[in-house]
């Protein structure tokens, strides 16, 4: 895999790179919440992603383990007490870190080619826009256990009625008048 | 080159948002699109996409991005969009840029794969700062609502 030799790096470095990560989300106001847990849980959660980042970016994983991962990390936040664009937000300073680690990477070590570049940070956003997907998702079904809300449009039923109103809506409401057929008979003209 | 890559999308966008639209309407994970007008949807699609050089590089404090998405947020929670179909549409909007910038084959020398590597970083600062405002506007509505 072309990837591999930045994928190591970035475990290699994973220690490292959590502290960096964690003094961010401490000190960035978008991640207030982060700075009431303690600072030992928290390093082990960026520990945990940077560490593992071979085992998480493998596709079989992103599409099973990973959503089942981060869905329970959506219901964990909620209960926790964050709210979600927090959450979202630790997840995009994670991976702009680790996005500008890659990228740092190639002036360190020239072996390294622009296709192992662009190919890694392909895989690094994937795993993170699926890691926001369901994320979000996590929370929402958090937010309907706990506090019973669901969005609307999320009932079967009611997104059938939204989307047979939608249509009605489209319908043109003038609809261009049919002009009689002429018919001829015998020389007279007669309206079919 | 980046500017390159960039004007590409926009001569596209038509073309482009028409086949995101259909997409979008297919998905069954973004289901909640179908309930907006079709003239609707498109254009939000389009105006991203034929705009691409603004919202990349000109809107450099991403106060617009703000502003927009935010909205965007608020009135989807009014429409009663479930936030992970809105997120799941922007990624794949993003998606589609990225997936037509490898049909088109533009990243063969060095220098081309330079400007891809740019091009990556200023689309996802521009779609990550899109969700995430698009989250906390829809967020802030839901804590009205829960509140009142």
């Amino acid at each position: 895999m072309l990837t591999k030799k930045i994928i190591d790096l970035i475990e290699a470095n994973a220690l490292q790179l959590s502290k960096e990560i964690k003094r961010e989300l401490l000190l960035h106001q978008s991640t207030r919440s982060y700075q009431k847990i303690d600072e030992k849980i928290l390093h082990d959660w960026i520990y945990d992603v940077c560490s593992r980042f071979s085992y998480w970016l493998d596709e079989d994983r992103e599409k099973g383990e990973v959503q089942q991962h981060y869905k329970n990390l959506g219901r964990e936040r909620l209960l926790q007490g964050f709210e979600l664009p927090e959450v979202i937000s630790a997840l995009y300073l994670t991976k702009r870190r680790l996005w500008a680690f890659i990228a740092a990477s190639r002036e360190a070590d020239s072996a390294l080619n622009l296709n192992q570049i662009v190919e890694a940070s392909f895989l690094l956003v994937r795993f993170f826009d699926h890691a926001v997907l369901h994320v979000s998702e996590g929370y929402e079904e958090s937010l309907r256990s706990k506090y019973g809300y669901e969005a609307p449009l999320s009932n079967p039923e009611r997104l059938s009625e939204a989307i047979a109103a939608k249509q009605k809506l489209e319908q043109p409401i003038y609809e261009e008048p049919k002009l009689p057929s002429l018919c001829f008979t015998k020389g007279m003209i007669r309206f079919g | 080159m980046l500017v390159r890559l960039i004007e590409m999308i926009e001569n596209n966008a038509a073309s482009m948002a028409k086949e995101l639209k259909g997409k979008l309407l297919s998905d069954p994970s973004t289901s909640s699109y179908q309930t907006l007008v079709d003239q609707t949807l498109y254009q939000n699609i389009f105006e991203i996409y034929s705009r691409l050089g603004h919202w990349l590089l000109r809107d450099s404090e991403k106060g617009e991005v703000r502003t927009h998405y935010s909205s965007i947020g608020r009135q989807r929670f009014e429409e009663g969009f479930p936030l992970h179909e809105i997120i799941q549409a922007l990624v794949a909007t993003k998606r589609h840029i990225w997936d037509t910038v490898l049909e088109k084959g533009i990243m063969r020398t060095t220098r081309e794969l330079d400007s891809a590597v740019d091009f990556i970083t200023y689309l996802n600062r521009f779609f990550d700062m899109a969700i995430y405002y698009t989250t906390l506007g829809y967020y802030r509505e839901l804590q009205l609502q829960q509140a009142s």
